[in-house]
């Protein structure tokens, strides 16, 4: 048992966040109005070696696994999740095209992307059709995107990549407008790509899971850590309000359900890392974060009262992104089902009289 | 990082596992119906000697403290046990929770003297540590059992209650102040051997639950104590003195406490979900969902239980981490307890179901060792500066 952070993920994190401070912090409202964060910071992001953290050595990728990206997504959604989800163009894409297929797969999602003008690929927790010829056609009323270079689908057990007949219609989304937003149609589309194998699709989906939830843990630390140095400095009644237990113990909370939810996207991906299934885990991990951001949201603003509710302050900014952050990777209901039935099939849950090794 | 279970812990963890299953819980459960703790002379306690448990872990010839197991070992097998029955856990024989103590400011004659009796034990043999008093339980600052010089001795009055073990301990370490009015700083902790004149008025309480070991109220009326009964001795400096080690041992002592509340949390959720599986009503989205939240809950108390006892091993403060733990494990095993109740519906109202038991044990988890709340003011001065 080792809570630690090894040196090589140290200098990772301590890389992401300074990035983050000196390149995102402060432009969050700038990036939000625009829709987008710019080529010059695409270049910046790439050129420090964030944008390939899990792609394969031999497509010149540093190789890493979940808990690295978890931890990278952590700090830089706390200064921008917006522009953190702009910066990683291929997103949650990745897992189905390495886990289905493996490098070849990503470097032609790589090159799909590729262009002067940034170009996004967008993952959708969708059923497939088993038919593999059948056009697919799809609403899709809100993915955080404008350019869409392939939309990949991603079911229970199969995957598909599509590249043409994408329609989207941009939107004044409620959050994370710094990557864009748009609604999105298939109509009659044709699968480029397509994939079978429910391992595979379980951990690809394992995967995105965490990615969501670990881009939540940034805005959950961002509005925990604002709230508390404002009720710190705030006076009401002749004290700090941070020092009015109704207030400290508010607090309190709010830092104890971003930790627990932390520790959870931490295990799940190392659980991931090692090989194991943790289809548990990580939906139980998306889970937790979604529920802590239902109310350390709102929390936030509440804390700095009629000031939370103006765009002065980020807080109401977090508020919004970390619900819209919810809805992604399939959201609550999908996380709900696929740990529920994990429940009623598997081992009990907290087991532990069961090597780690040898569980399935 | 790393999660997982080191082999040697695993294997403790299996072994606490079987003697859980075969005599831990059967004891708690006969404590239970029996309504008073299990007595000195039970089976269960010579059984317990004879399988190695009652033991310290000082060895004697040893210049320094060598503990069995780090802290995160120690959190497995704590939850491990309480899974099993937290009561008959604590009734166990041994030096319990003063030993830390000892082991960390006792002088070399202290700890020999103490402490050897538990090396090799002929019989099951208890300490105790007494701080709680009726006026003062989270608040251990509050103190008023007062502790005064005259001549060779120390004279001690006061009145402790809800000590783990009191009337069985074969010594007591009592916490007490020299001066009330110095607050903390004046309080120390001094050996009290069973049978010493003054020390009496023993009276075993009737508790709700966790009823395998005895919480005994006790008085001390001029009870007189050799000067070399003070913990670490005269010479030991002021800063390392009473207050202080008392701390450190609740600070080492808090994330195991959360993780035997999620041990005992890890024992509804398998009574629930066994329950759910037996009469299909995991196939019910709505009890499903609970359980999951419950499965959920349990597995981050238990990580930041780790975290907090993880972070004793690398010797790192760890006063939010270990207030976190003792609050959330508390939280969630109440919890636990309280949805099985739901799950088993009128199965659970007979009174004599381990869920029923179980959801009566939990409660205490959130007072002992400082209260939810308390632990919530420790977090609140570490984050906003809440002041005392």
């Amino acid at each position: 048992m080792d809570f630690g952070i090894e040196d090589e993920l140290h200098l990772l994190v301590e890389t992401a966040a300074l990035f983050g401070a000196q390149q995102l912090a402060g432009q969050e409202r700038m990036h939000e109005q625009q829709r987008s964060i710019g080529n010059a910071l695409h270049r910046a992001y790439a050129e420090i070696g964030l944008a390939d953290l899990e792609t394969p050595e031999s497509l010149d990728g540093a190789a890493l696994g979940s808990l690295a990206k978890c931890i990278v997504n952590e700090e830089l959604a706390a200064c921008d999740v917006g522009a953190a989800i702009a910066l990683d163009r291929l997103g949650p894409t990745l897992y189905p095209a390495l886990e289905f297929e493996g490098a070849a797969a990503v470097a032609r999602l790589q090159a799909l992307c590729d262009g002067p003008a940034p170009r996004r690929a967008i993952l959708i927790h969708e059923e497939i059709d088993r038919d593999p010829g059948k056009p697919i056609s799809l609403w899709v009323d809100w993915v955080p995107a404008d350019e869409i270079a392939g939309v990949m689908l991603l079911g229970p057990t199969r995957a598909c990549l599509v590249t043409e007949g994408i329609e989207t219609r941009p939107l004044h989304a409620s959050g994370l407008r710094a990557s864009g937003g748009c609604s999105l149609h298939l109509a009659s589309a044709t699968a480029a790509e397509q994939w079978t194998g429910p391992d595979a699709a379980s951990r690809a989906h394992a995967r995105a899971r965490l990615w969501v939830a670990s881009m939540m843990l940034g805005v959950l630390r961002a509005t925990c850590e604002f709230s508390r140095l404002y009720a710190g400095q705030r006076e009401a009644f002749g004290k700090p309000i941070a020092h009015h237990q109704g207030l400290a113990f508010l607090i309190v909370e709010m830092n104890m359900a971003l930790e627990a939810a932390r520790l959870l996207v931490h295990e799940a991906a190392w659980r991931l890392d090692q090989g194991e299934d943790a289809t548990l885990e990580s939906a139980s991990a998306l889970v937790e974060c979604i529920e802590a951001a239902r109310w350390v949201g709102p929390s936030g603003v509440q804390i700095l009262g009629g000031h939370g509710f103006m765009a002065d302050y980020p807080v109401e900014k977090h508020m919004r992104e970390l619900r819209t952050l919810g809805l992604m990777g399939g959201g609550l209901d999908a996380a709900l089902e696929t740990a529920g039935r994990q429940l009623e099939t598997g081992v009990p849950p907290l087991n532990i009289t069961t090597p780690v090794g040898e569980r399935k | 990082m790393d999660f997982s279970i080191h082999p040697e812990t695993q294997e403790a963890v299996e072994a606490v596992r079987d003697w859980g299953h075969e005599a831990m819980r059967p004891a708690g459960l006969e404590a239970d119906r029996l309504g008073s703790p299990l007595p000195v002379d039970h089976p269960y306690f010579q059984r317990s000697l004879e399988r190695g448990d009652g033991r310290t872990s000082w060895c004697p010839g040893e210049s320094s403290p060598v503990r069995r197991g780090a802290a995160v070992h120690a959190m497995w097998l704590a939850e491990e046990g309480a899974y099993w029955d937290r009561g008959v856990m604590v009734a166990n024989p041994g030096p319990g929770l003063p030993e830390a103590s000892v082991l960390a400011r006792g002088t070399e004659e202290q700890k020999e003297k103490y402490l050897g009796p538990f090396v090799d034990p002929d019989r099951p043999r208890w300490a105790c540590f007494a701080m709680t008093e009726p006026s003062a339980g989270s608040d251990a600052a509050a103190i008023q059992t007062t502790a005064q010089k005259d001549g060779d001795a120390w004279v001690l009055n006061g009145a402790k209650c809800f000590i783990g073990g009191a009337s069985r301990s074969d010594w007591l370490l009592v916490q007490a102040t020299l001066d009330i009015r110095q607050g903390r700083n004046a309080q120390r902790s001094f050996f009290v051997e069973q049978g010493t004149p003054g020390l009496g008025n023993f009276k075993i309480e009737k508790k709700m639950g966790l009823k395998a070991y005895e919480s005994t109220s006790f008085t001390l009326q001029s009870c007189r104590i050799p000067l070399e009964n003070l913990l670490g001795g005269e010479s030991q400096p002021k800063s390392q003195a009473g207050f202080k080690t008392a701390m450190q041992t609740f600070n080492a002592g808090r994330p195991i406490i959360g993780a035997m509340a999620v041990g005992m949390g890890r024992a509804a959720l398998d009574e629930s979900l066994h329950f759910a599986k037996e009469t299909g009503l995991i196939k019910r989205e709505r009890i499903r969902d609970r359980i999951e939240c419950m499965s959920r809950k349990l597995r981050s108390a238990r990580l930041i239980c780790l975290r907090a006892c993880w972070l004793v091993d690398q010797k790192r403060p760890n006063v939010m981490e270990a207030s976190m733990a003792k609050a959330l494990g508390a939280q969630v095993s109440q919890q636990a307890a309280g949805l099985g109740l739901e799950i088993l519906g009128q199965v659970a109202g007979t009174g004599d179901h381990l869920i029923e038991k179980l959801y009566r044990d939990t409660k205490a988890m959130d007072i002992v060792e400082g209260t939810g709340q308390i632990q919530r003011v420790i977090m609140a001065r570490q984050l906003v500066g809440l002041p005392r």
